[in-house]
Parts: C-alpha cells; sequence; structure tokens
C-alpha cells in the first residue's frame, strides 16, 4: 500500500455462523483512493466481509471499518461515507425504479436528479418502470446507479456486473474509472477474474474464509505460472532443461521442450542462450491461471 | 420528525396500503353486514326465549347473554370474538411483513446499507403497522356507526368508541409481540405463528377459563381480558384497561428494538 492512508482496515476479521466459520482470520488495508479487488470463488467469505463491513453482520472476532470508523460502534457515519451494491439483489417489487431512487434518496439526505437521469441513460435504464418487471440485468442496474448517485468516498461493490450484458459490463469499467479519478475507493469483489484484472490496483484473493494472495494484479501475475515452450535447432539439453528449478512437468519432444515454469524465468533465458533455438513461445498468464494456482492449496 | 425519519415511516406505510385498504374494507363489511340483519333480532322475545333455553355456560363462553339487546347483539357477532381476532391477526400480519419478512426476503439489505440505524428503522416499521392498524379501525368505527345509524341500533356512540378502541390497542399488543420476536430473530413463520397463537390462546382463556370455578380467576392473565373483561359496550371502560394493554406494547416494542441491535441482519 506504500503507506497510503487505509480508508478500509480489516483486522483478524474472524465470522462464524454457528459451526460454520465463513471468515477465519482476515488482515486487509485499502488505500484512498484505489480499486481493490476481492477475488474468490462462492463460499469463500466475500460477501460476509463485505456485509460486516456494512455493520449488517456483527465479527465473531477482529474488527473491521473504514474512515477509522468501526463498523459497529460508528455504522450510521461510515455508511453515510459509502454506497453498496448487494450480490444477492432483492428490491421492493411494488416500487417503480424512480420511486425507489427517491425513497433511497431521502434516506441519503437526497441527489441531484440531472445526475440521476444521465446514469439512467448511461446505463440504459428505464426508471418509469416497476421493479418487478424488470430483468435481473436491469434490477443491477438499478442498485448500480444508486452507487453511483451519491458521489460517496467509497463504493462497495458486491459481484456488481452479475446479470449484465458485455457492453454494460464495458460501461461499468468505465463508471468505475471515473468514480476512481474524481478520488473514490472502490471495493469491488467478484469471482470475474478479467473484470478484476481490467479495474483493480490491488488483489486479494480469498479462499475459504482467508486472504491466501495480495498485492497489485501484476505481482500476482508474475506469482502465477508460465507456460513454456521452446524448438531447438538441434536436440534439446534434456538433462539439463529438467534440472531447471521450478519446472513442472517438463516434457522434450523430438527438437520441442515443453513445461510449465513456477519461478523465475532468468535460469532458463540463461541456459537457451547456450543453445541454438528457433523458436520460443511464454504464455504470460492471465489472472484466472494465477487464481487457479492458489487454489491448488498453496497458501502464498 | 426529520425528513429521513419520515421516510422511514411512510416507506412502509406505502407498502401496507393495499392490504391496509383490503382489511378496512372487510371489517366494514363484517360490520354493516351483521348490523343490516339487526332489525330482525330487536326486540325479538323468541330469540331471547331460545338463549335462555341453551346451558349457561354456553350463554356465557359465546357471548349470547343479552342477545336482543344492541350490546349484547354487538358483543356476540362481532365484538366478543371476530372483530377484535380479525383487527389482532392484521397487526401480527401487517408487522410481520414490515419486520421478519422484509429482512429474510433480503429486501431489507439495501435499505439497512443506508445511513440509518437499524434501531430506528425497526421502531419506524413498529409505528407505521400502528398507523395502518389504526386507519384500519377509524373506517371500522365509522362502518359501525354509520350502520347503527341506517338500521336504528341505538348504543351509546362513547361506549363503541370505547370498544374499538380496546380492539386496536390490542392489535397492537399483538402487532407488538410480532415486533419484538422480529426483533430477536427474523424468522417470519415463528412471528406468524407466535403472535397468532397468542391471539387465539388468550381469547381462549378469557371466554373459557370463567367456565371452570379452578381455572376462572386465571382468566385475568389473558389480554382479551383485559380488554374487554369491563364489558365495554355496556360500561365506561376503566382507564387502567387502556393501559395494561398499551405499556406492554411499548415494552414490547422496546424489547425488538433492543434485540435487533445485537444481532446480524439477514441475508438473502
Amino acid at each position: 500500500m506504500d503507506g497510503a492512508e487505509a480508508v478500509i482496515q480489516i483486522d483478524g476479521l474472524v465470522k462464524h455462523y454457528g459451526k460454520v466459520e465463513a471468515v477465519r482470520g482476515i488482515d486487509l488495508r485499502v488505500a484512498r483512493g484505489e480499486v481493490f479487488g476481492f477475488l474468490g470463488p462462492n463460499g469463500s467469505g466475500k460477501s460476509t466481509t463485505i456485509r460486516c463491513l456494512l455493520g449488517l453482520l456483527r465479527p465473531t472476532a477482529g474488527t473491521i471499518g473504514a474512515f477509522g470508523l468501526d463498523s459497529i460502534r460508528d455504522g450510521v457515519a461510515l455508511r453515510r461515507r459509502l454506497t453498496y451494491v448487494p450480490g444477492e439483489l432483492r428490491l421492493p417489487d411494488r416500487l417503480s425504479g424512480m420511486d425507489f431512487v427517491a425513497s433511497i434518496g431521502r434516506l441519503r439526505g437526497g441527489f441531484d436528479p440531472a445526475r440521476r437521469d444521465q446514469l439512467a441513460e448511461r446505463l440504459r435504464l428505464d426508471l418509469g418502470r416497476h421493479l418487478r418487471d424488470l430483468s435481473s440485468g436491469n434490477r443491477r442496474k438499478v442498485a448500480l446507479l444508486l452507487a453511483f448517485l451519491f458521489d460517496a468516498e467509497l463504493l462497495v461493490l458486491d459481484e456488481p456486473t452479475n446479470g449484465l450484458d458485455p457492453l454494460m459490463q464495458h460501461e461499468f469499467l468505465g463508471m468505475v474509472r471515473e468514480a476512481r479519478s474524481a478520488g473514490a475507493t472502490v471495493f469491488l469483489s467478484s469471482h470475474s477474474l478479467s473484470e478484476v484484472q481490467r479495474a483493480a490496483d490491488r488483489v486479494a484473493v480469498l479462499r475459504t474464509g482467508r486472504v491466501v494472495a495480495q498485492g497489485s494484479v501484476a505481482e500476482l501475475r508474475g506469482r502465477a505460472r508460465q507456460r513454456i515452450e521452446v524448438w531447438f535447432e538441434d536436440d534439446p539439453p534434456e538433462a539439463e532443461l529438467k534440472a531447471l528449478p521450478d519446472m513442472v512437468d517438463p516434457v522434450v519432444d523430438d527438437h520441442r521442450f515443453k513445461a510449465t515454469l513456477s519461478g523465475s524465468i532468468q535460469p532458463l533465458l540463461e541456459l537457451l542462450a547456450r543453445n541454438r533455438v528457433s523458436s520460443m513461445l511464454v504464455e504470460e498468464p492471465d489472472l484466472e491461471e494465477a487464481f487457479l494456482d492458489l487454489y491448488d492449496g498453496e497458501t502464498v | 420528525m426529520n425528513a429521513r425519519m419520515l421516510e422511514l415511516v411512510v416507506g412502509p406505510l406505502r407498502a401496507m396500503m393495499r392490504a391496509t385498504l383490503w382489511w378496512s374494507i372487510g371489517l366494514a363489511a363484517l360490520v354493516a353486514g351483521t348490523i343490516s340483519v339487526w332489525p330482525a333480532f330487536k326486540g325479538s322475545s323468541g330469540i331471547s326465549q331460545a338463549i335462555d333455553q341453551l346451558p349457561s355456560g354456553v350463554v356465557q363462553a359465546f357471548g349470547l347473554a343479552d342477545f336482543g339487546t344492541p350490546a349484547g347483539f354487538l358483543r356476540a357477532n362481532l365484538y366478543d370474538f371476530f372483530v377484535p381476532l380479525l383487527i389482532v391477526i392484521a397487526a401480527v400480519v401487517l408487522a410481520n411483513g414490515q419486520t421478519a419478512s422484509e429482512e429474510a426476503s433480503g429486501r431489507l439489505e439495501l435499505y439497512l446499507a443506508q445511513p440509518i440505524d437499524r434501531r430506528v428503522a425497526l421502531l419506524c416499521r413498529a409505528i407505521a403497522a400502528l398507523v395502518a392498524i389504526m386507519a384500519i379501525t377509524v373506517v371500522l368505527l365509522v362502518a359501525q356507526l354509520a350502520s347503527d345509524a341506517a338500521v336504528g341500533l341505538n348504543i351509546d356512540t362513547g361506549y363503541v368508541l370505547s370498544t374499538i378502541i380496546l380492539c386496536a390497542l390490542l392489535g397492537a399488543l399483538h402487532g407488538s409481540l410480532a415486533v419484538a420476536i422480529a426483533g430477536v430473530r427474523a424468522r417470519p413463520s415463528i412471528v406468524l405463528g407466535a403472535g397468532i397463537g397468542v391471539a387465539i390462546a388468550g381469547c381462549v382463556v378469557a371466554s373459557l377459563f370463567p367456565l371452570s370455578s379452578v381455572l376462572a380467576p386465571w382468566r385475568h392473565i389473558s389480554p382479551w381480558d383485559w380488554a374487554f373483561g369491563g364489558n365495554p359496550l355496556d360500561h365506561a371502560t376503566e382507564l387502567w384497561r387502556y393501559a395494561a394493554l398499551a405499556v406492554p406494547s411499548v415494552i414490547l416494542t422496546a424489547i425488538g428494538v433492543f434485540a435487533v441491535a445485537r444481532r446480524d441482519i439477514s441475508g438473502a
């Protein structure tokens, strides 16, 4: 975090539901003005952590808060400075989108109608329709509109693009970038790796209630395995190749060498420099591979 | 009351508007329909004689005494059982719908993620349910007085007003019980079951316990006895009866408000 001011502070957060340990000790800092990706599969504890942050759940142990405010003790003051898109979205069916936005607006102390209309147009959302008549994607847009309507300092977005078409997902990422440029901090929970990869500055990966990796997107990708293929002009130096460190499943097949590299590429490059190489392929990992790698069982 | 709190009351009231309307229409229709047959019973000695043939326990249990008088007729047909029970059910259903049911469905989450105190939110929803019950009983009162006038059922308006206020307070008491349970745990089935179960138990205690010399003294544990034990259609109601219903309502609501701050909010 490079000493930047922390907006979200989570220390030793534990949350149990009876015998179920949903969150098992999370420590996290999110800096002001960053987009922080909160990654993990379903059931990893993302939504539980977020609901603790909002004061909807009481931590079993540890503390969680934002802006120096505790989520339980200072819940009202904390929530005044953030907006939220729930992962499981349930809206009051009987209201129109317009009425619902107005109701939330009255609870928050007002909003700019012009901005509401601008966001509705941008999201291609008809606020005049009853919420019960909206598709899941359009209901999601209502929640997104509310999250971006109030100029909050912190946006807490739990699976915000569920049900959105690719065009709207793209639009959403633009809105996130604009909010960040305006100084907001964005806490983006998702299991959509490509989404986080495109939007986030830093990422924490959760697995069974624990943070198994934390760092910048680039760092996380750097830790990931890379797929290597090398074509030699002569016979490959098989013994030397197989003796290289961090080489997983090395295979020599005629003039081709194939392996997965889980560490530094430098020893391989030094070996290749001493040989005649006709072609080489290094597949850069996307976050998906980094992510799956973490789930192989090793905490990073 | 500031704009935020006003929204916390008015929002649930808007949500209950249709249900409130239907409960009002239903009760008004029940009252008007029942009273429309009063001219057939008015001064009828045959009915009184027939009732006199029944065992005294049955007459007492079903409130059939003085059936030929305006107060006796209203008591037996409306205010000993049907109207109070319907108002109590309406109160429990409406309170549950705005608290436990909303929370269990996940619809409360986005509201509680706003800068509002969940205790205030629950209190405002309890107030909204109370306002809805008051609206239903105002319609009931209007229907009662209009029907009385239409068929010439002569009864003291003050006694009718007292009886209907007691019905509203009995509803408020059971609605508050629903709020208290919802504050402890957002399980709609438990809230509905406990609220309506307590109402029926109270009604049974007040109606049947007096038939047994052993059980009779215990009838006073029933809120129905606190409300109607003094025959409010025949006599001026003692002030303590209003207080006996109102004070526990306040205490039960406070328990709910206290409890809701000390637990997790259910998700969808």
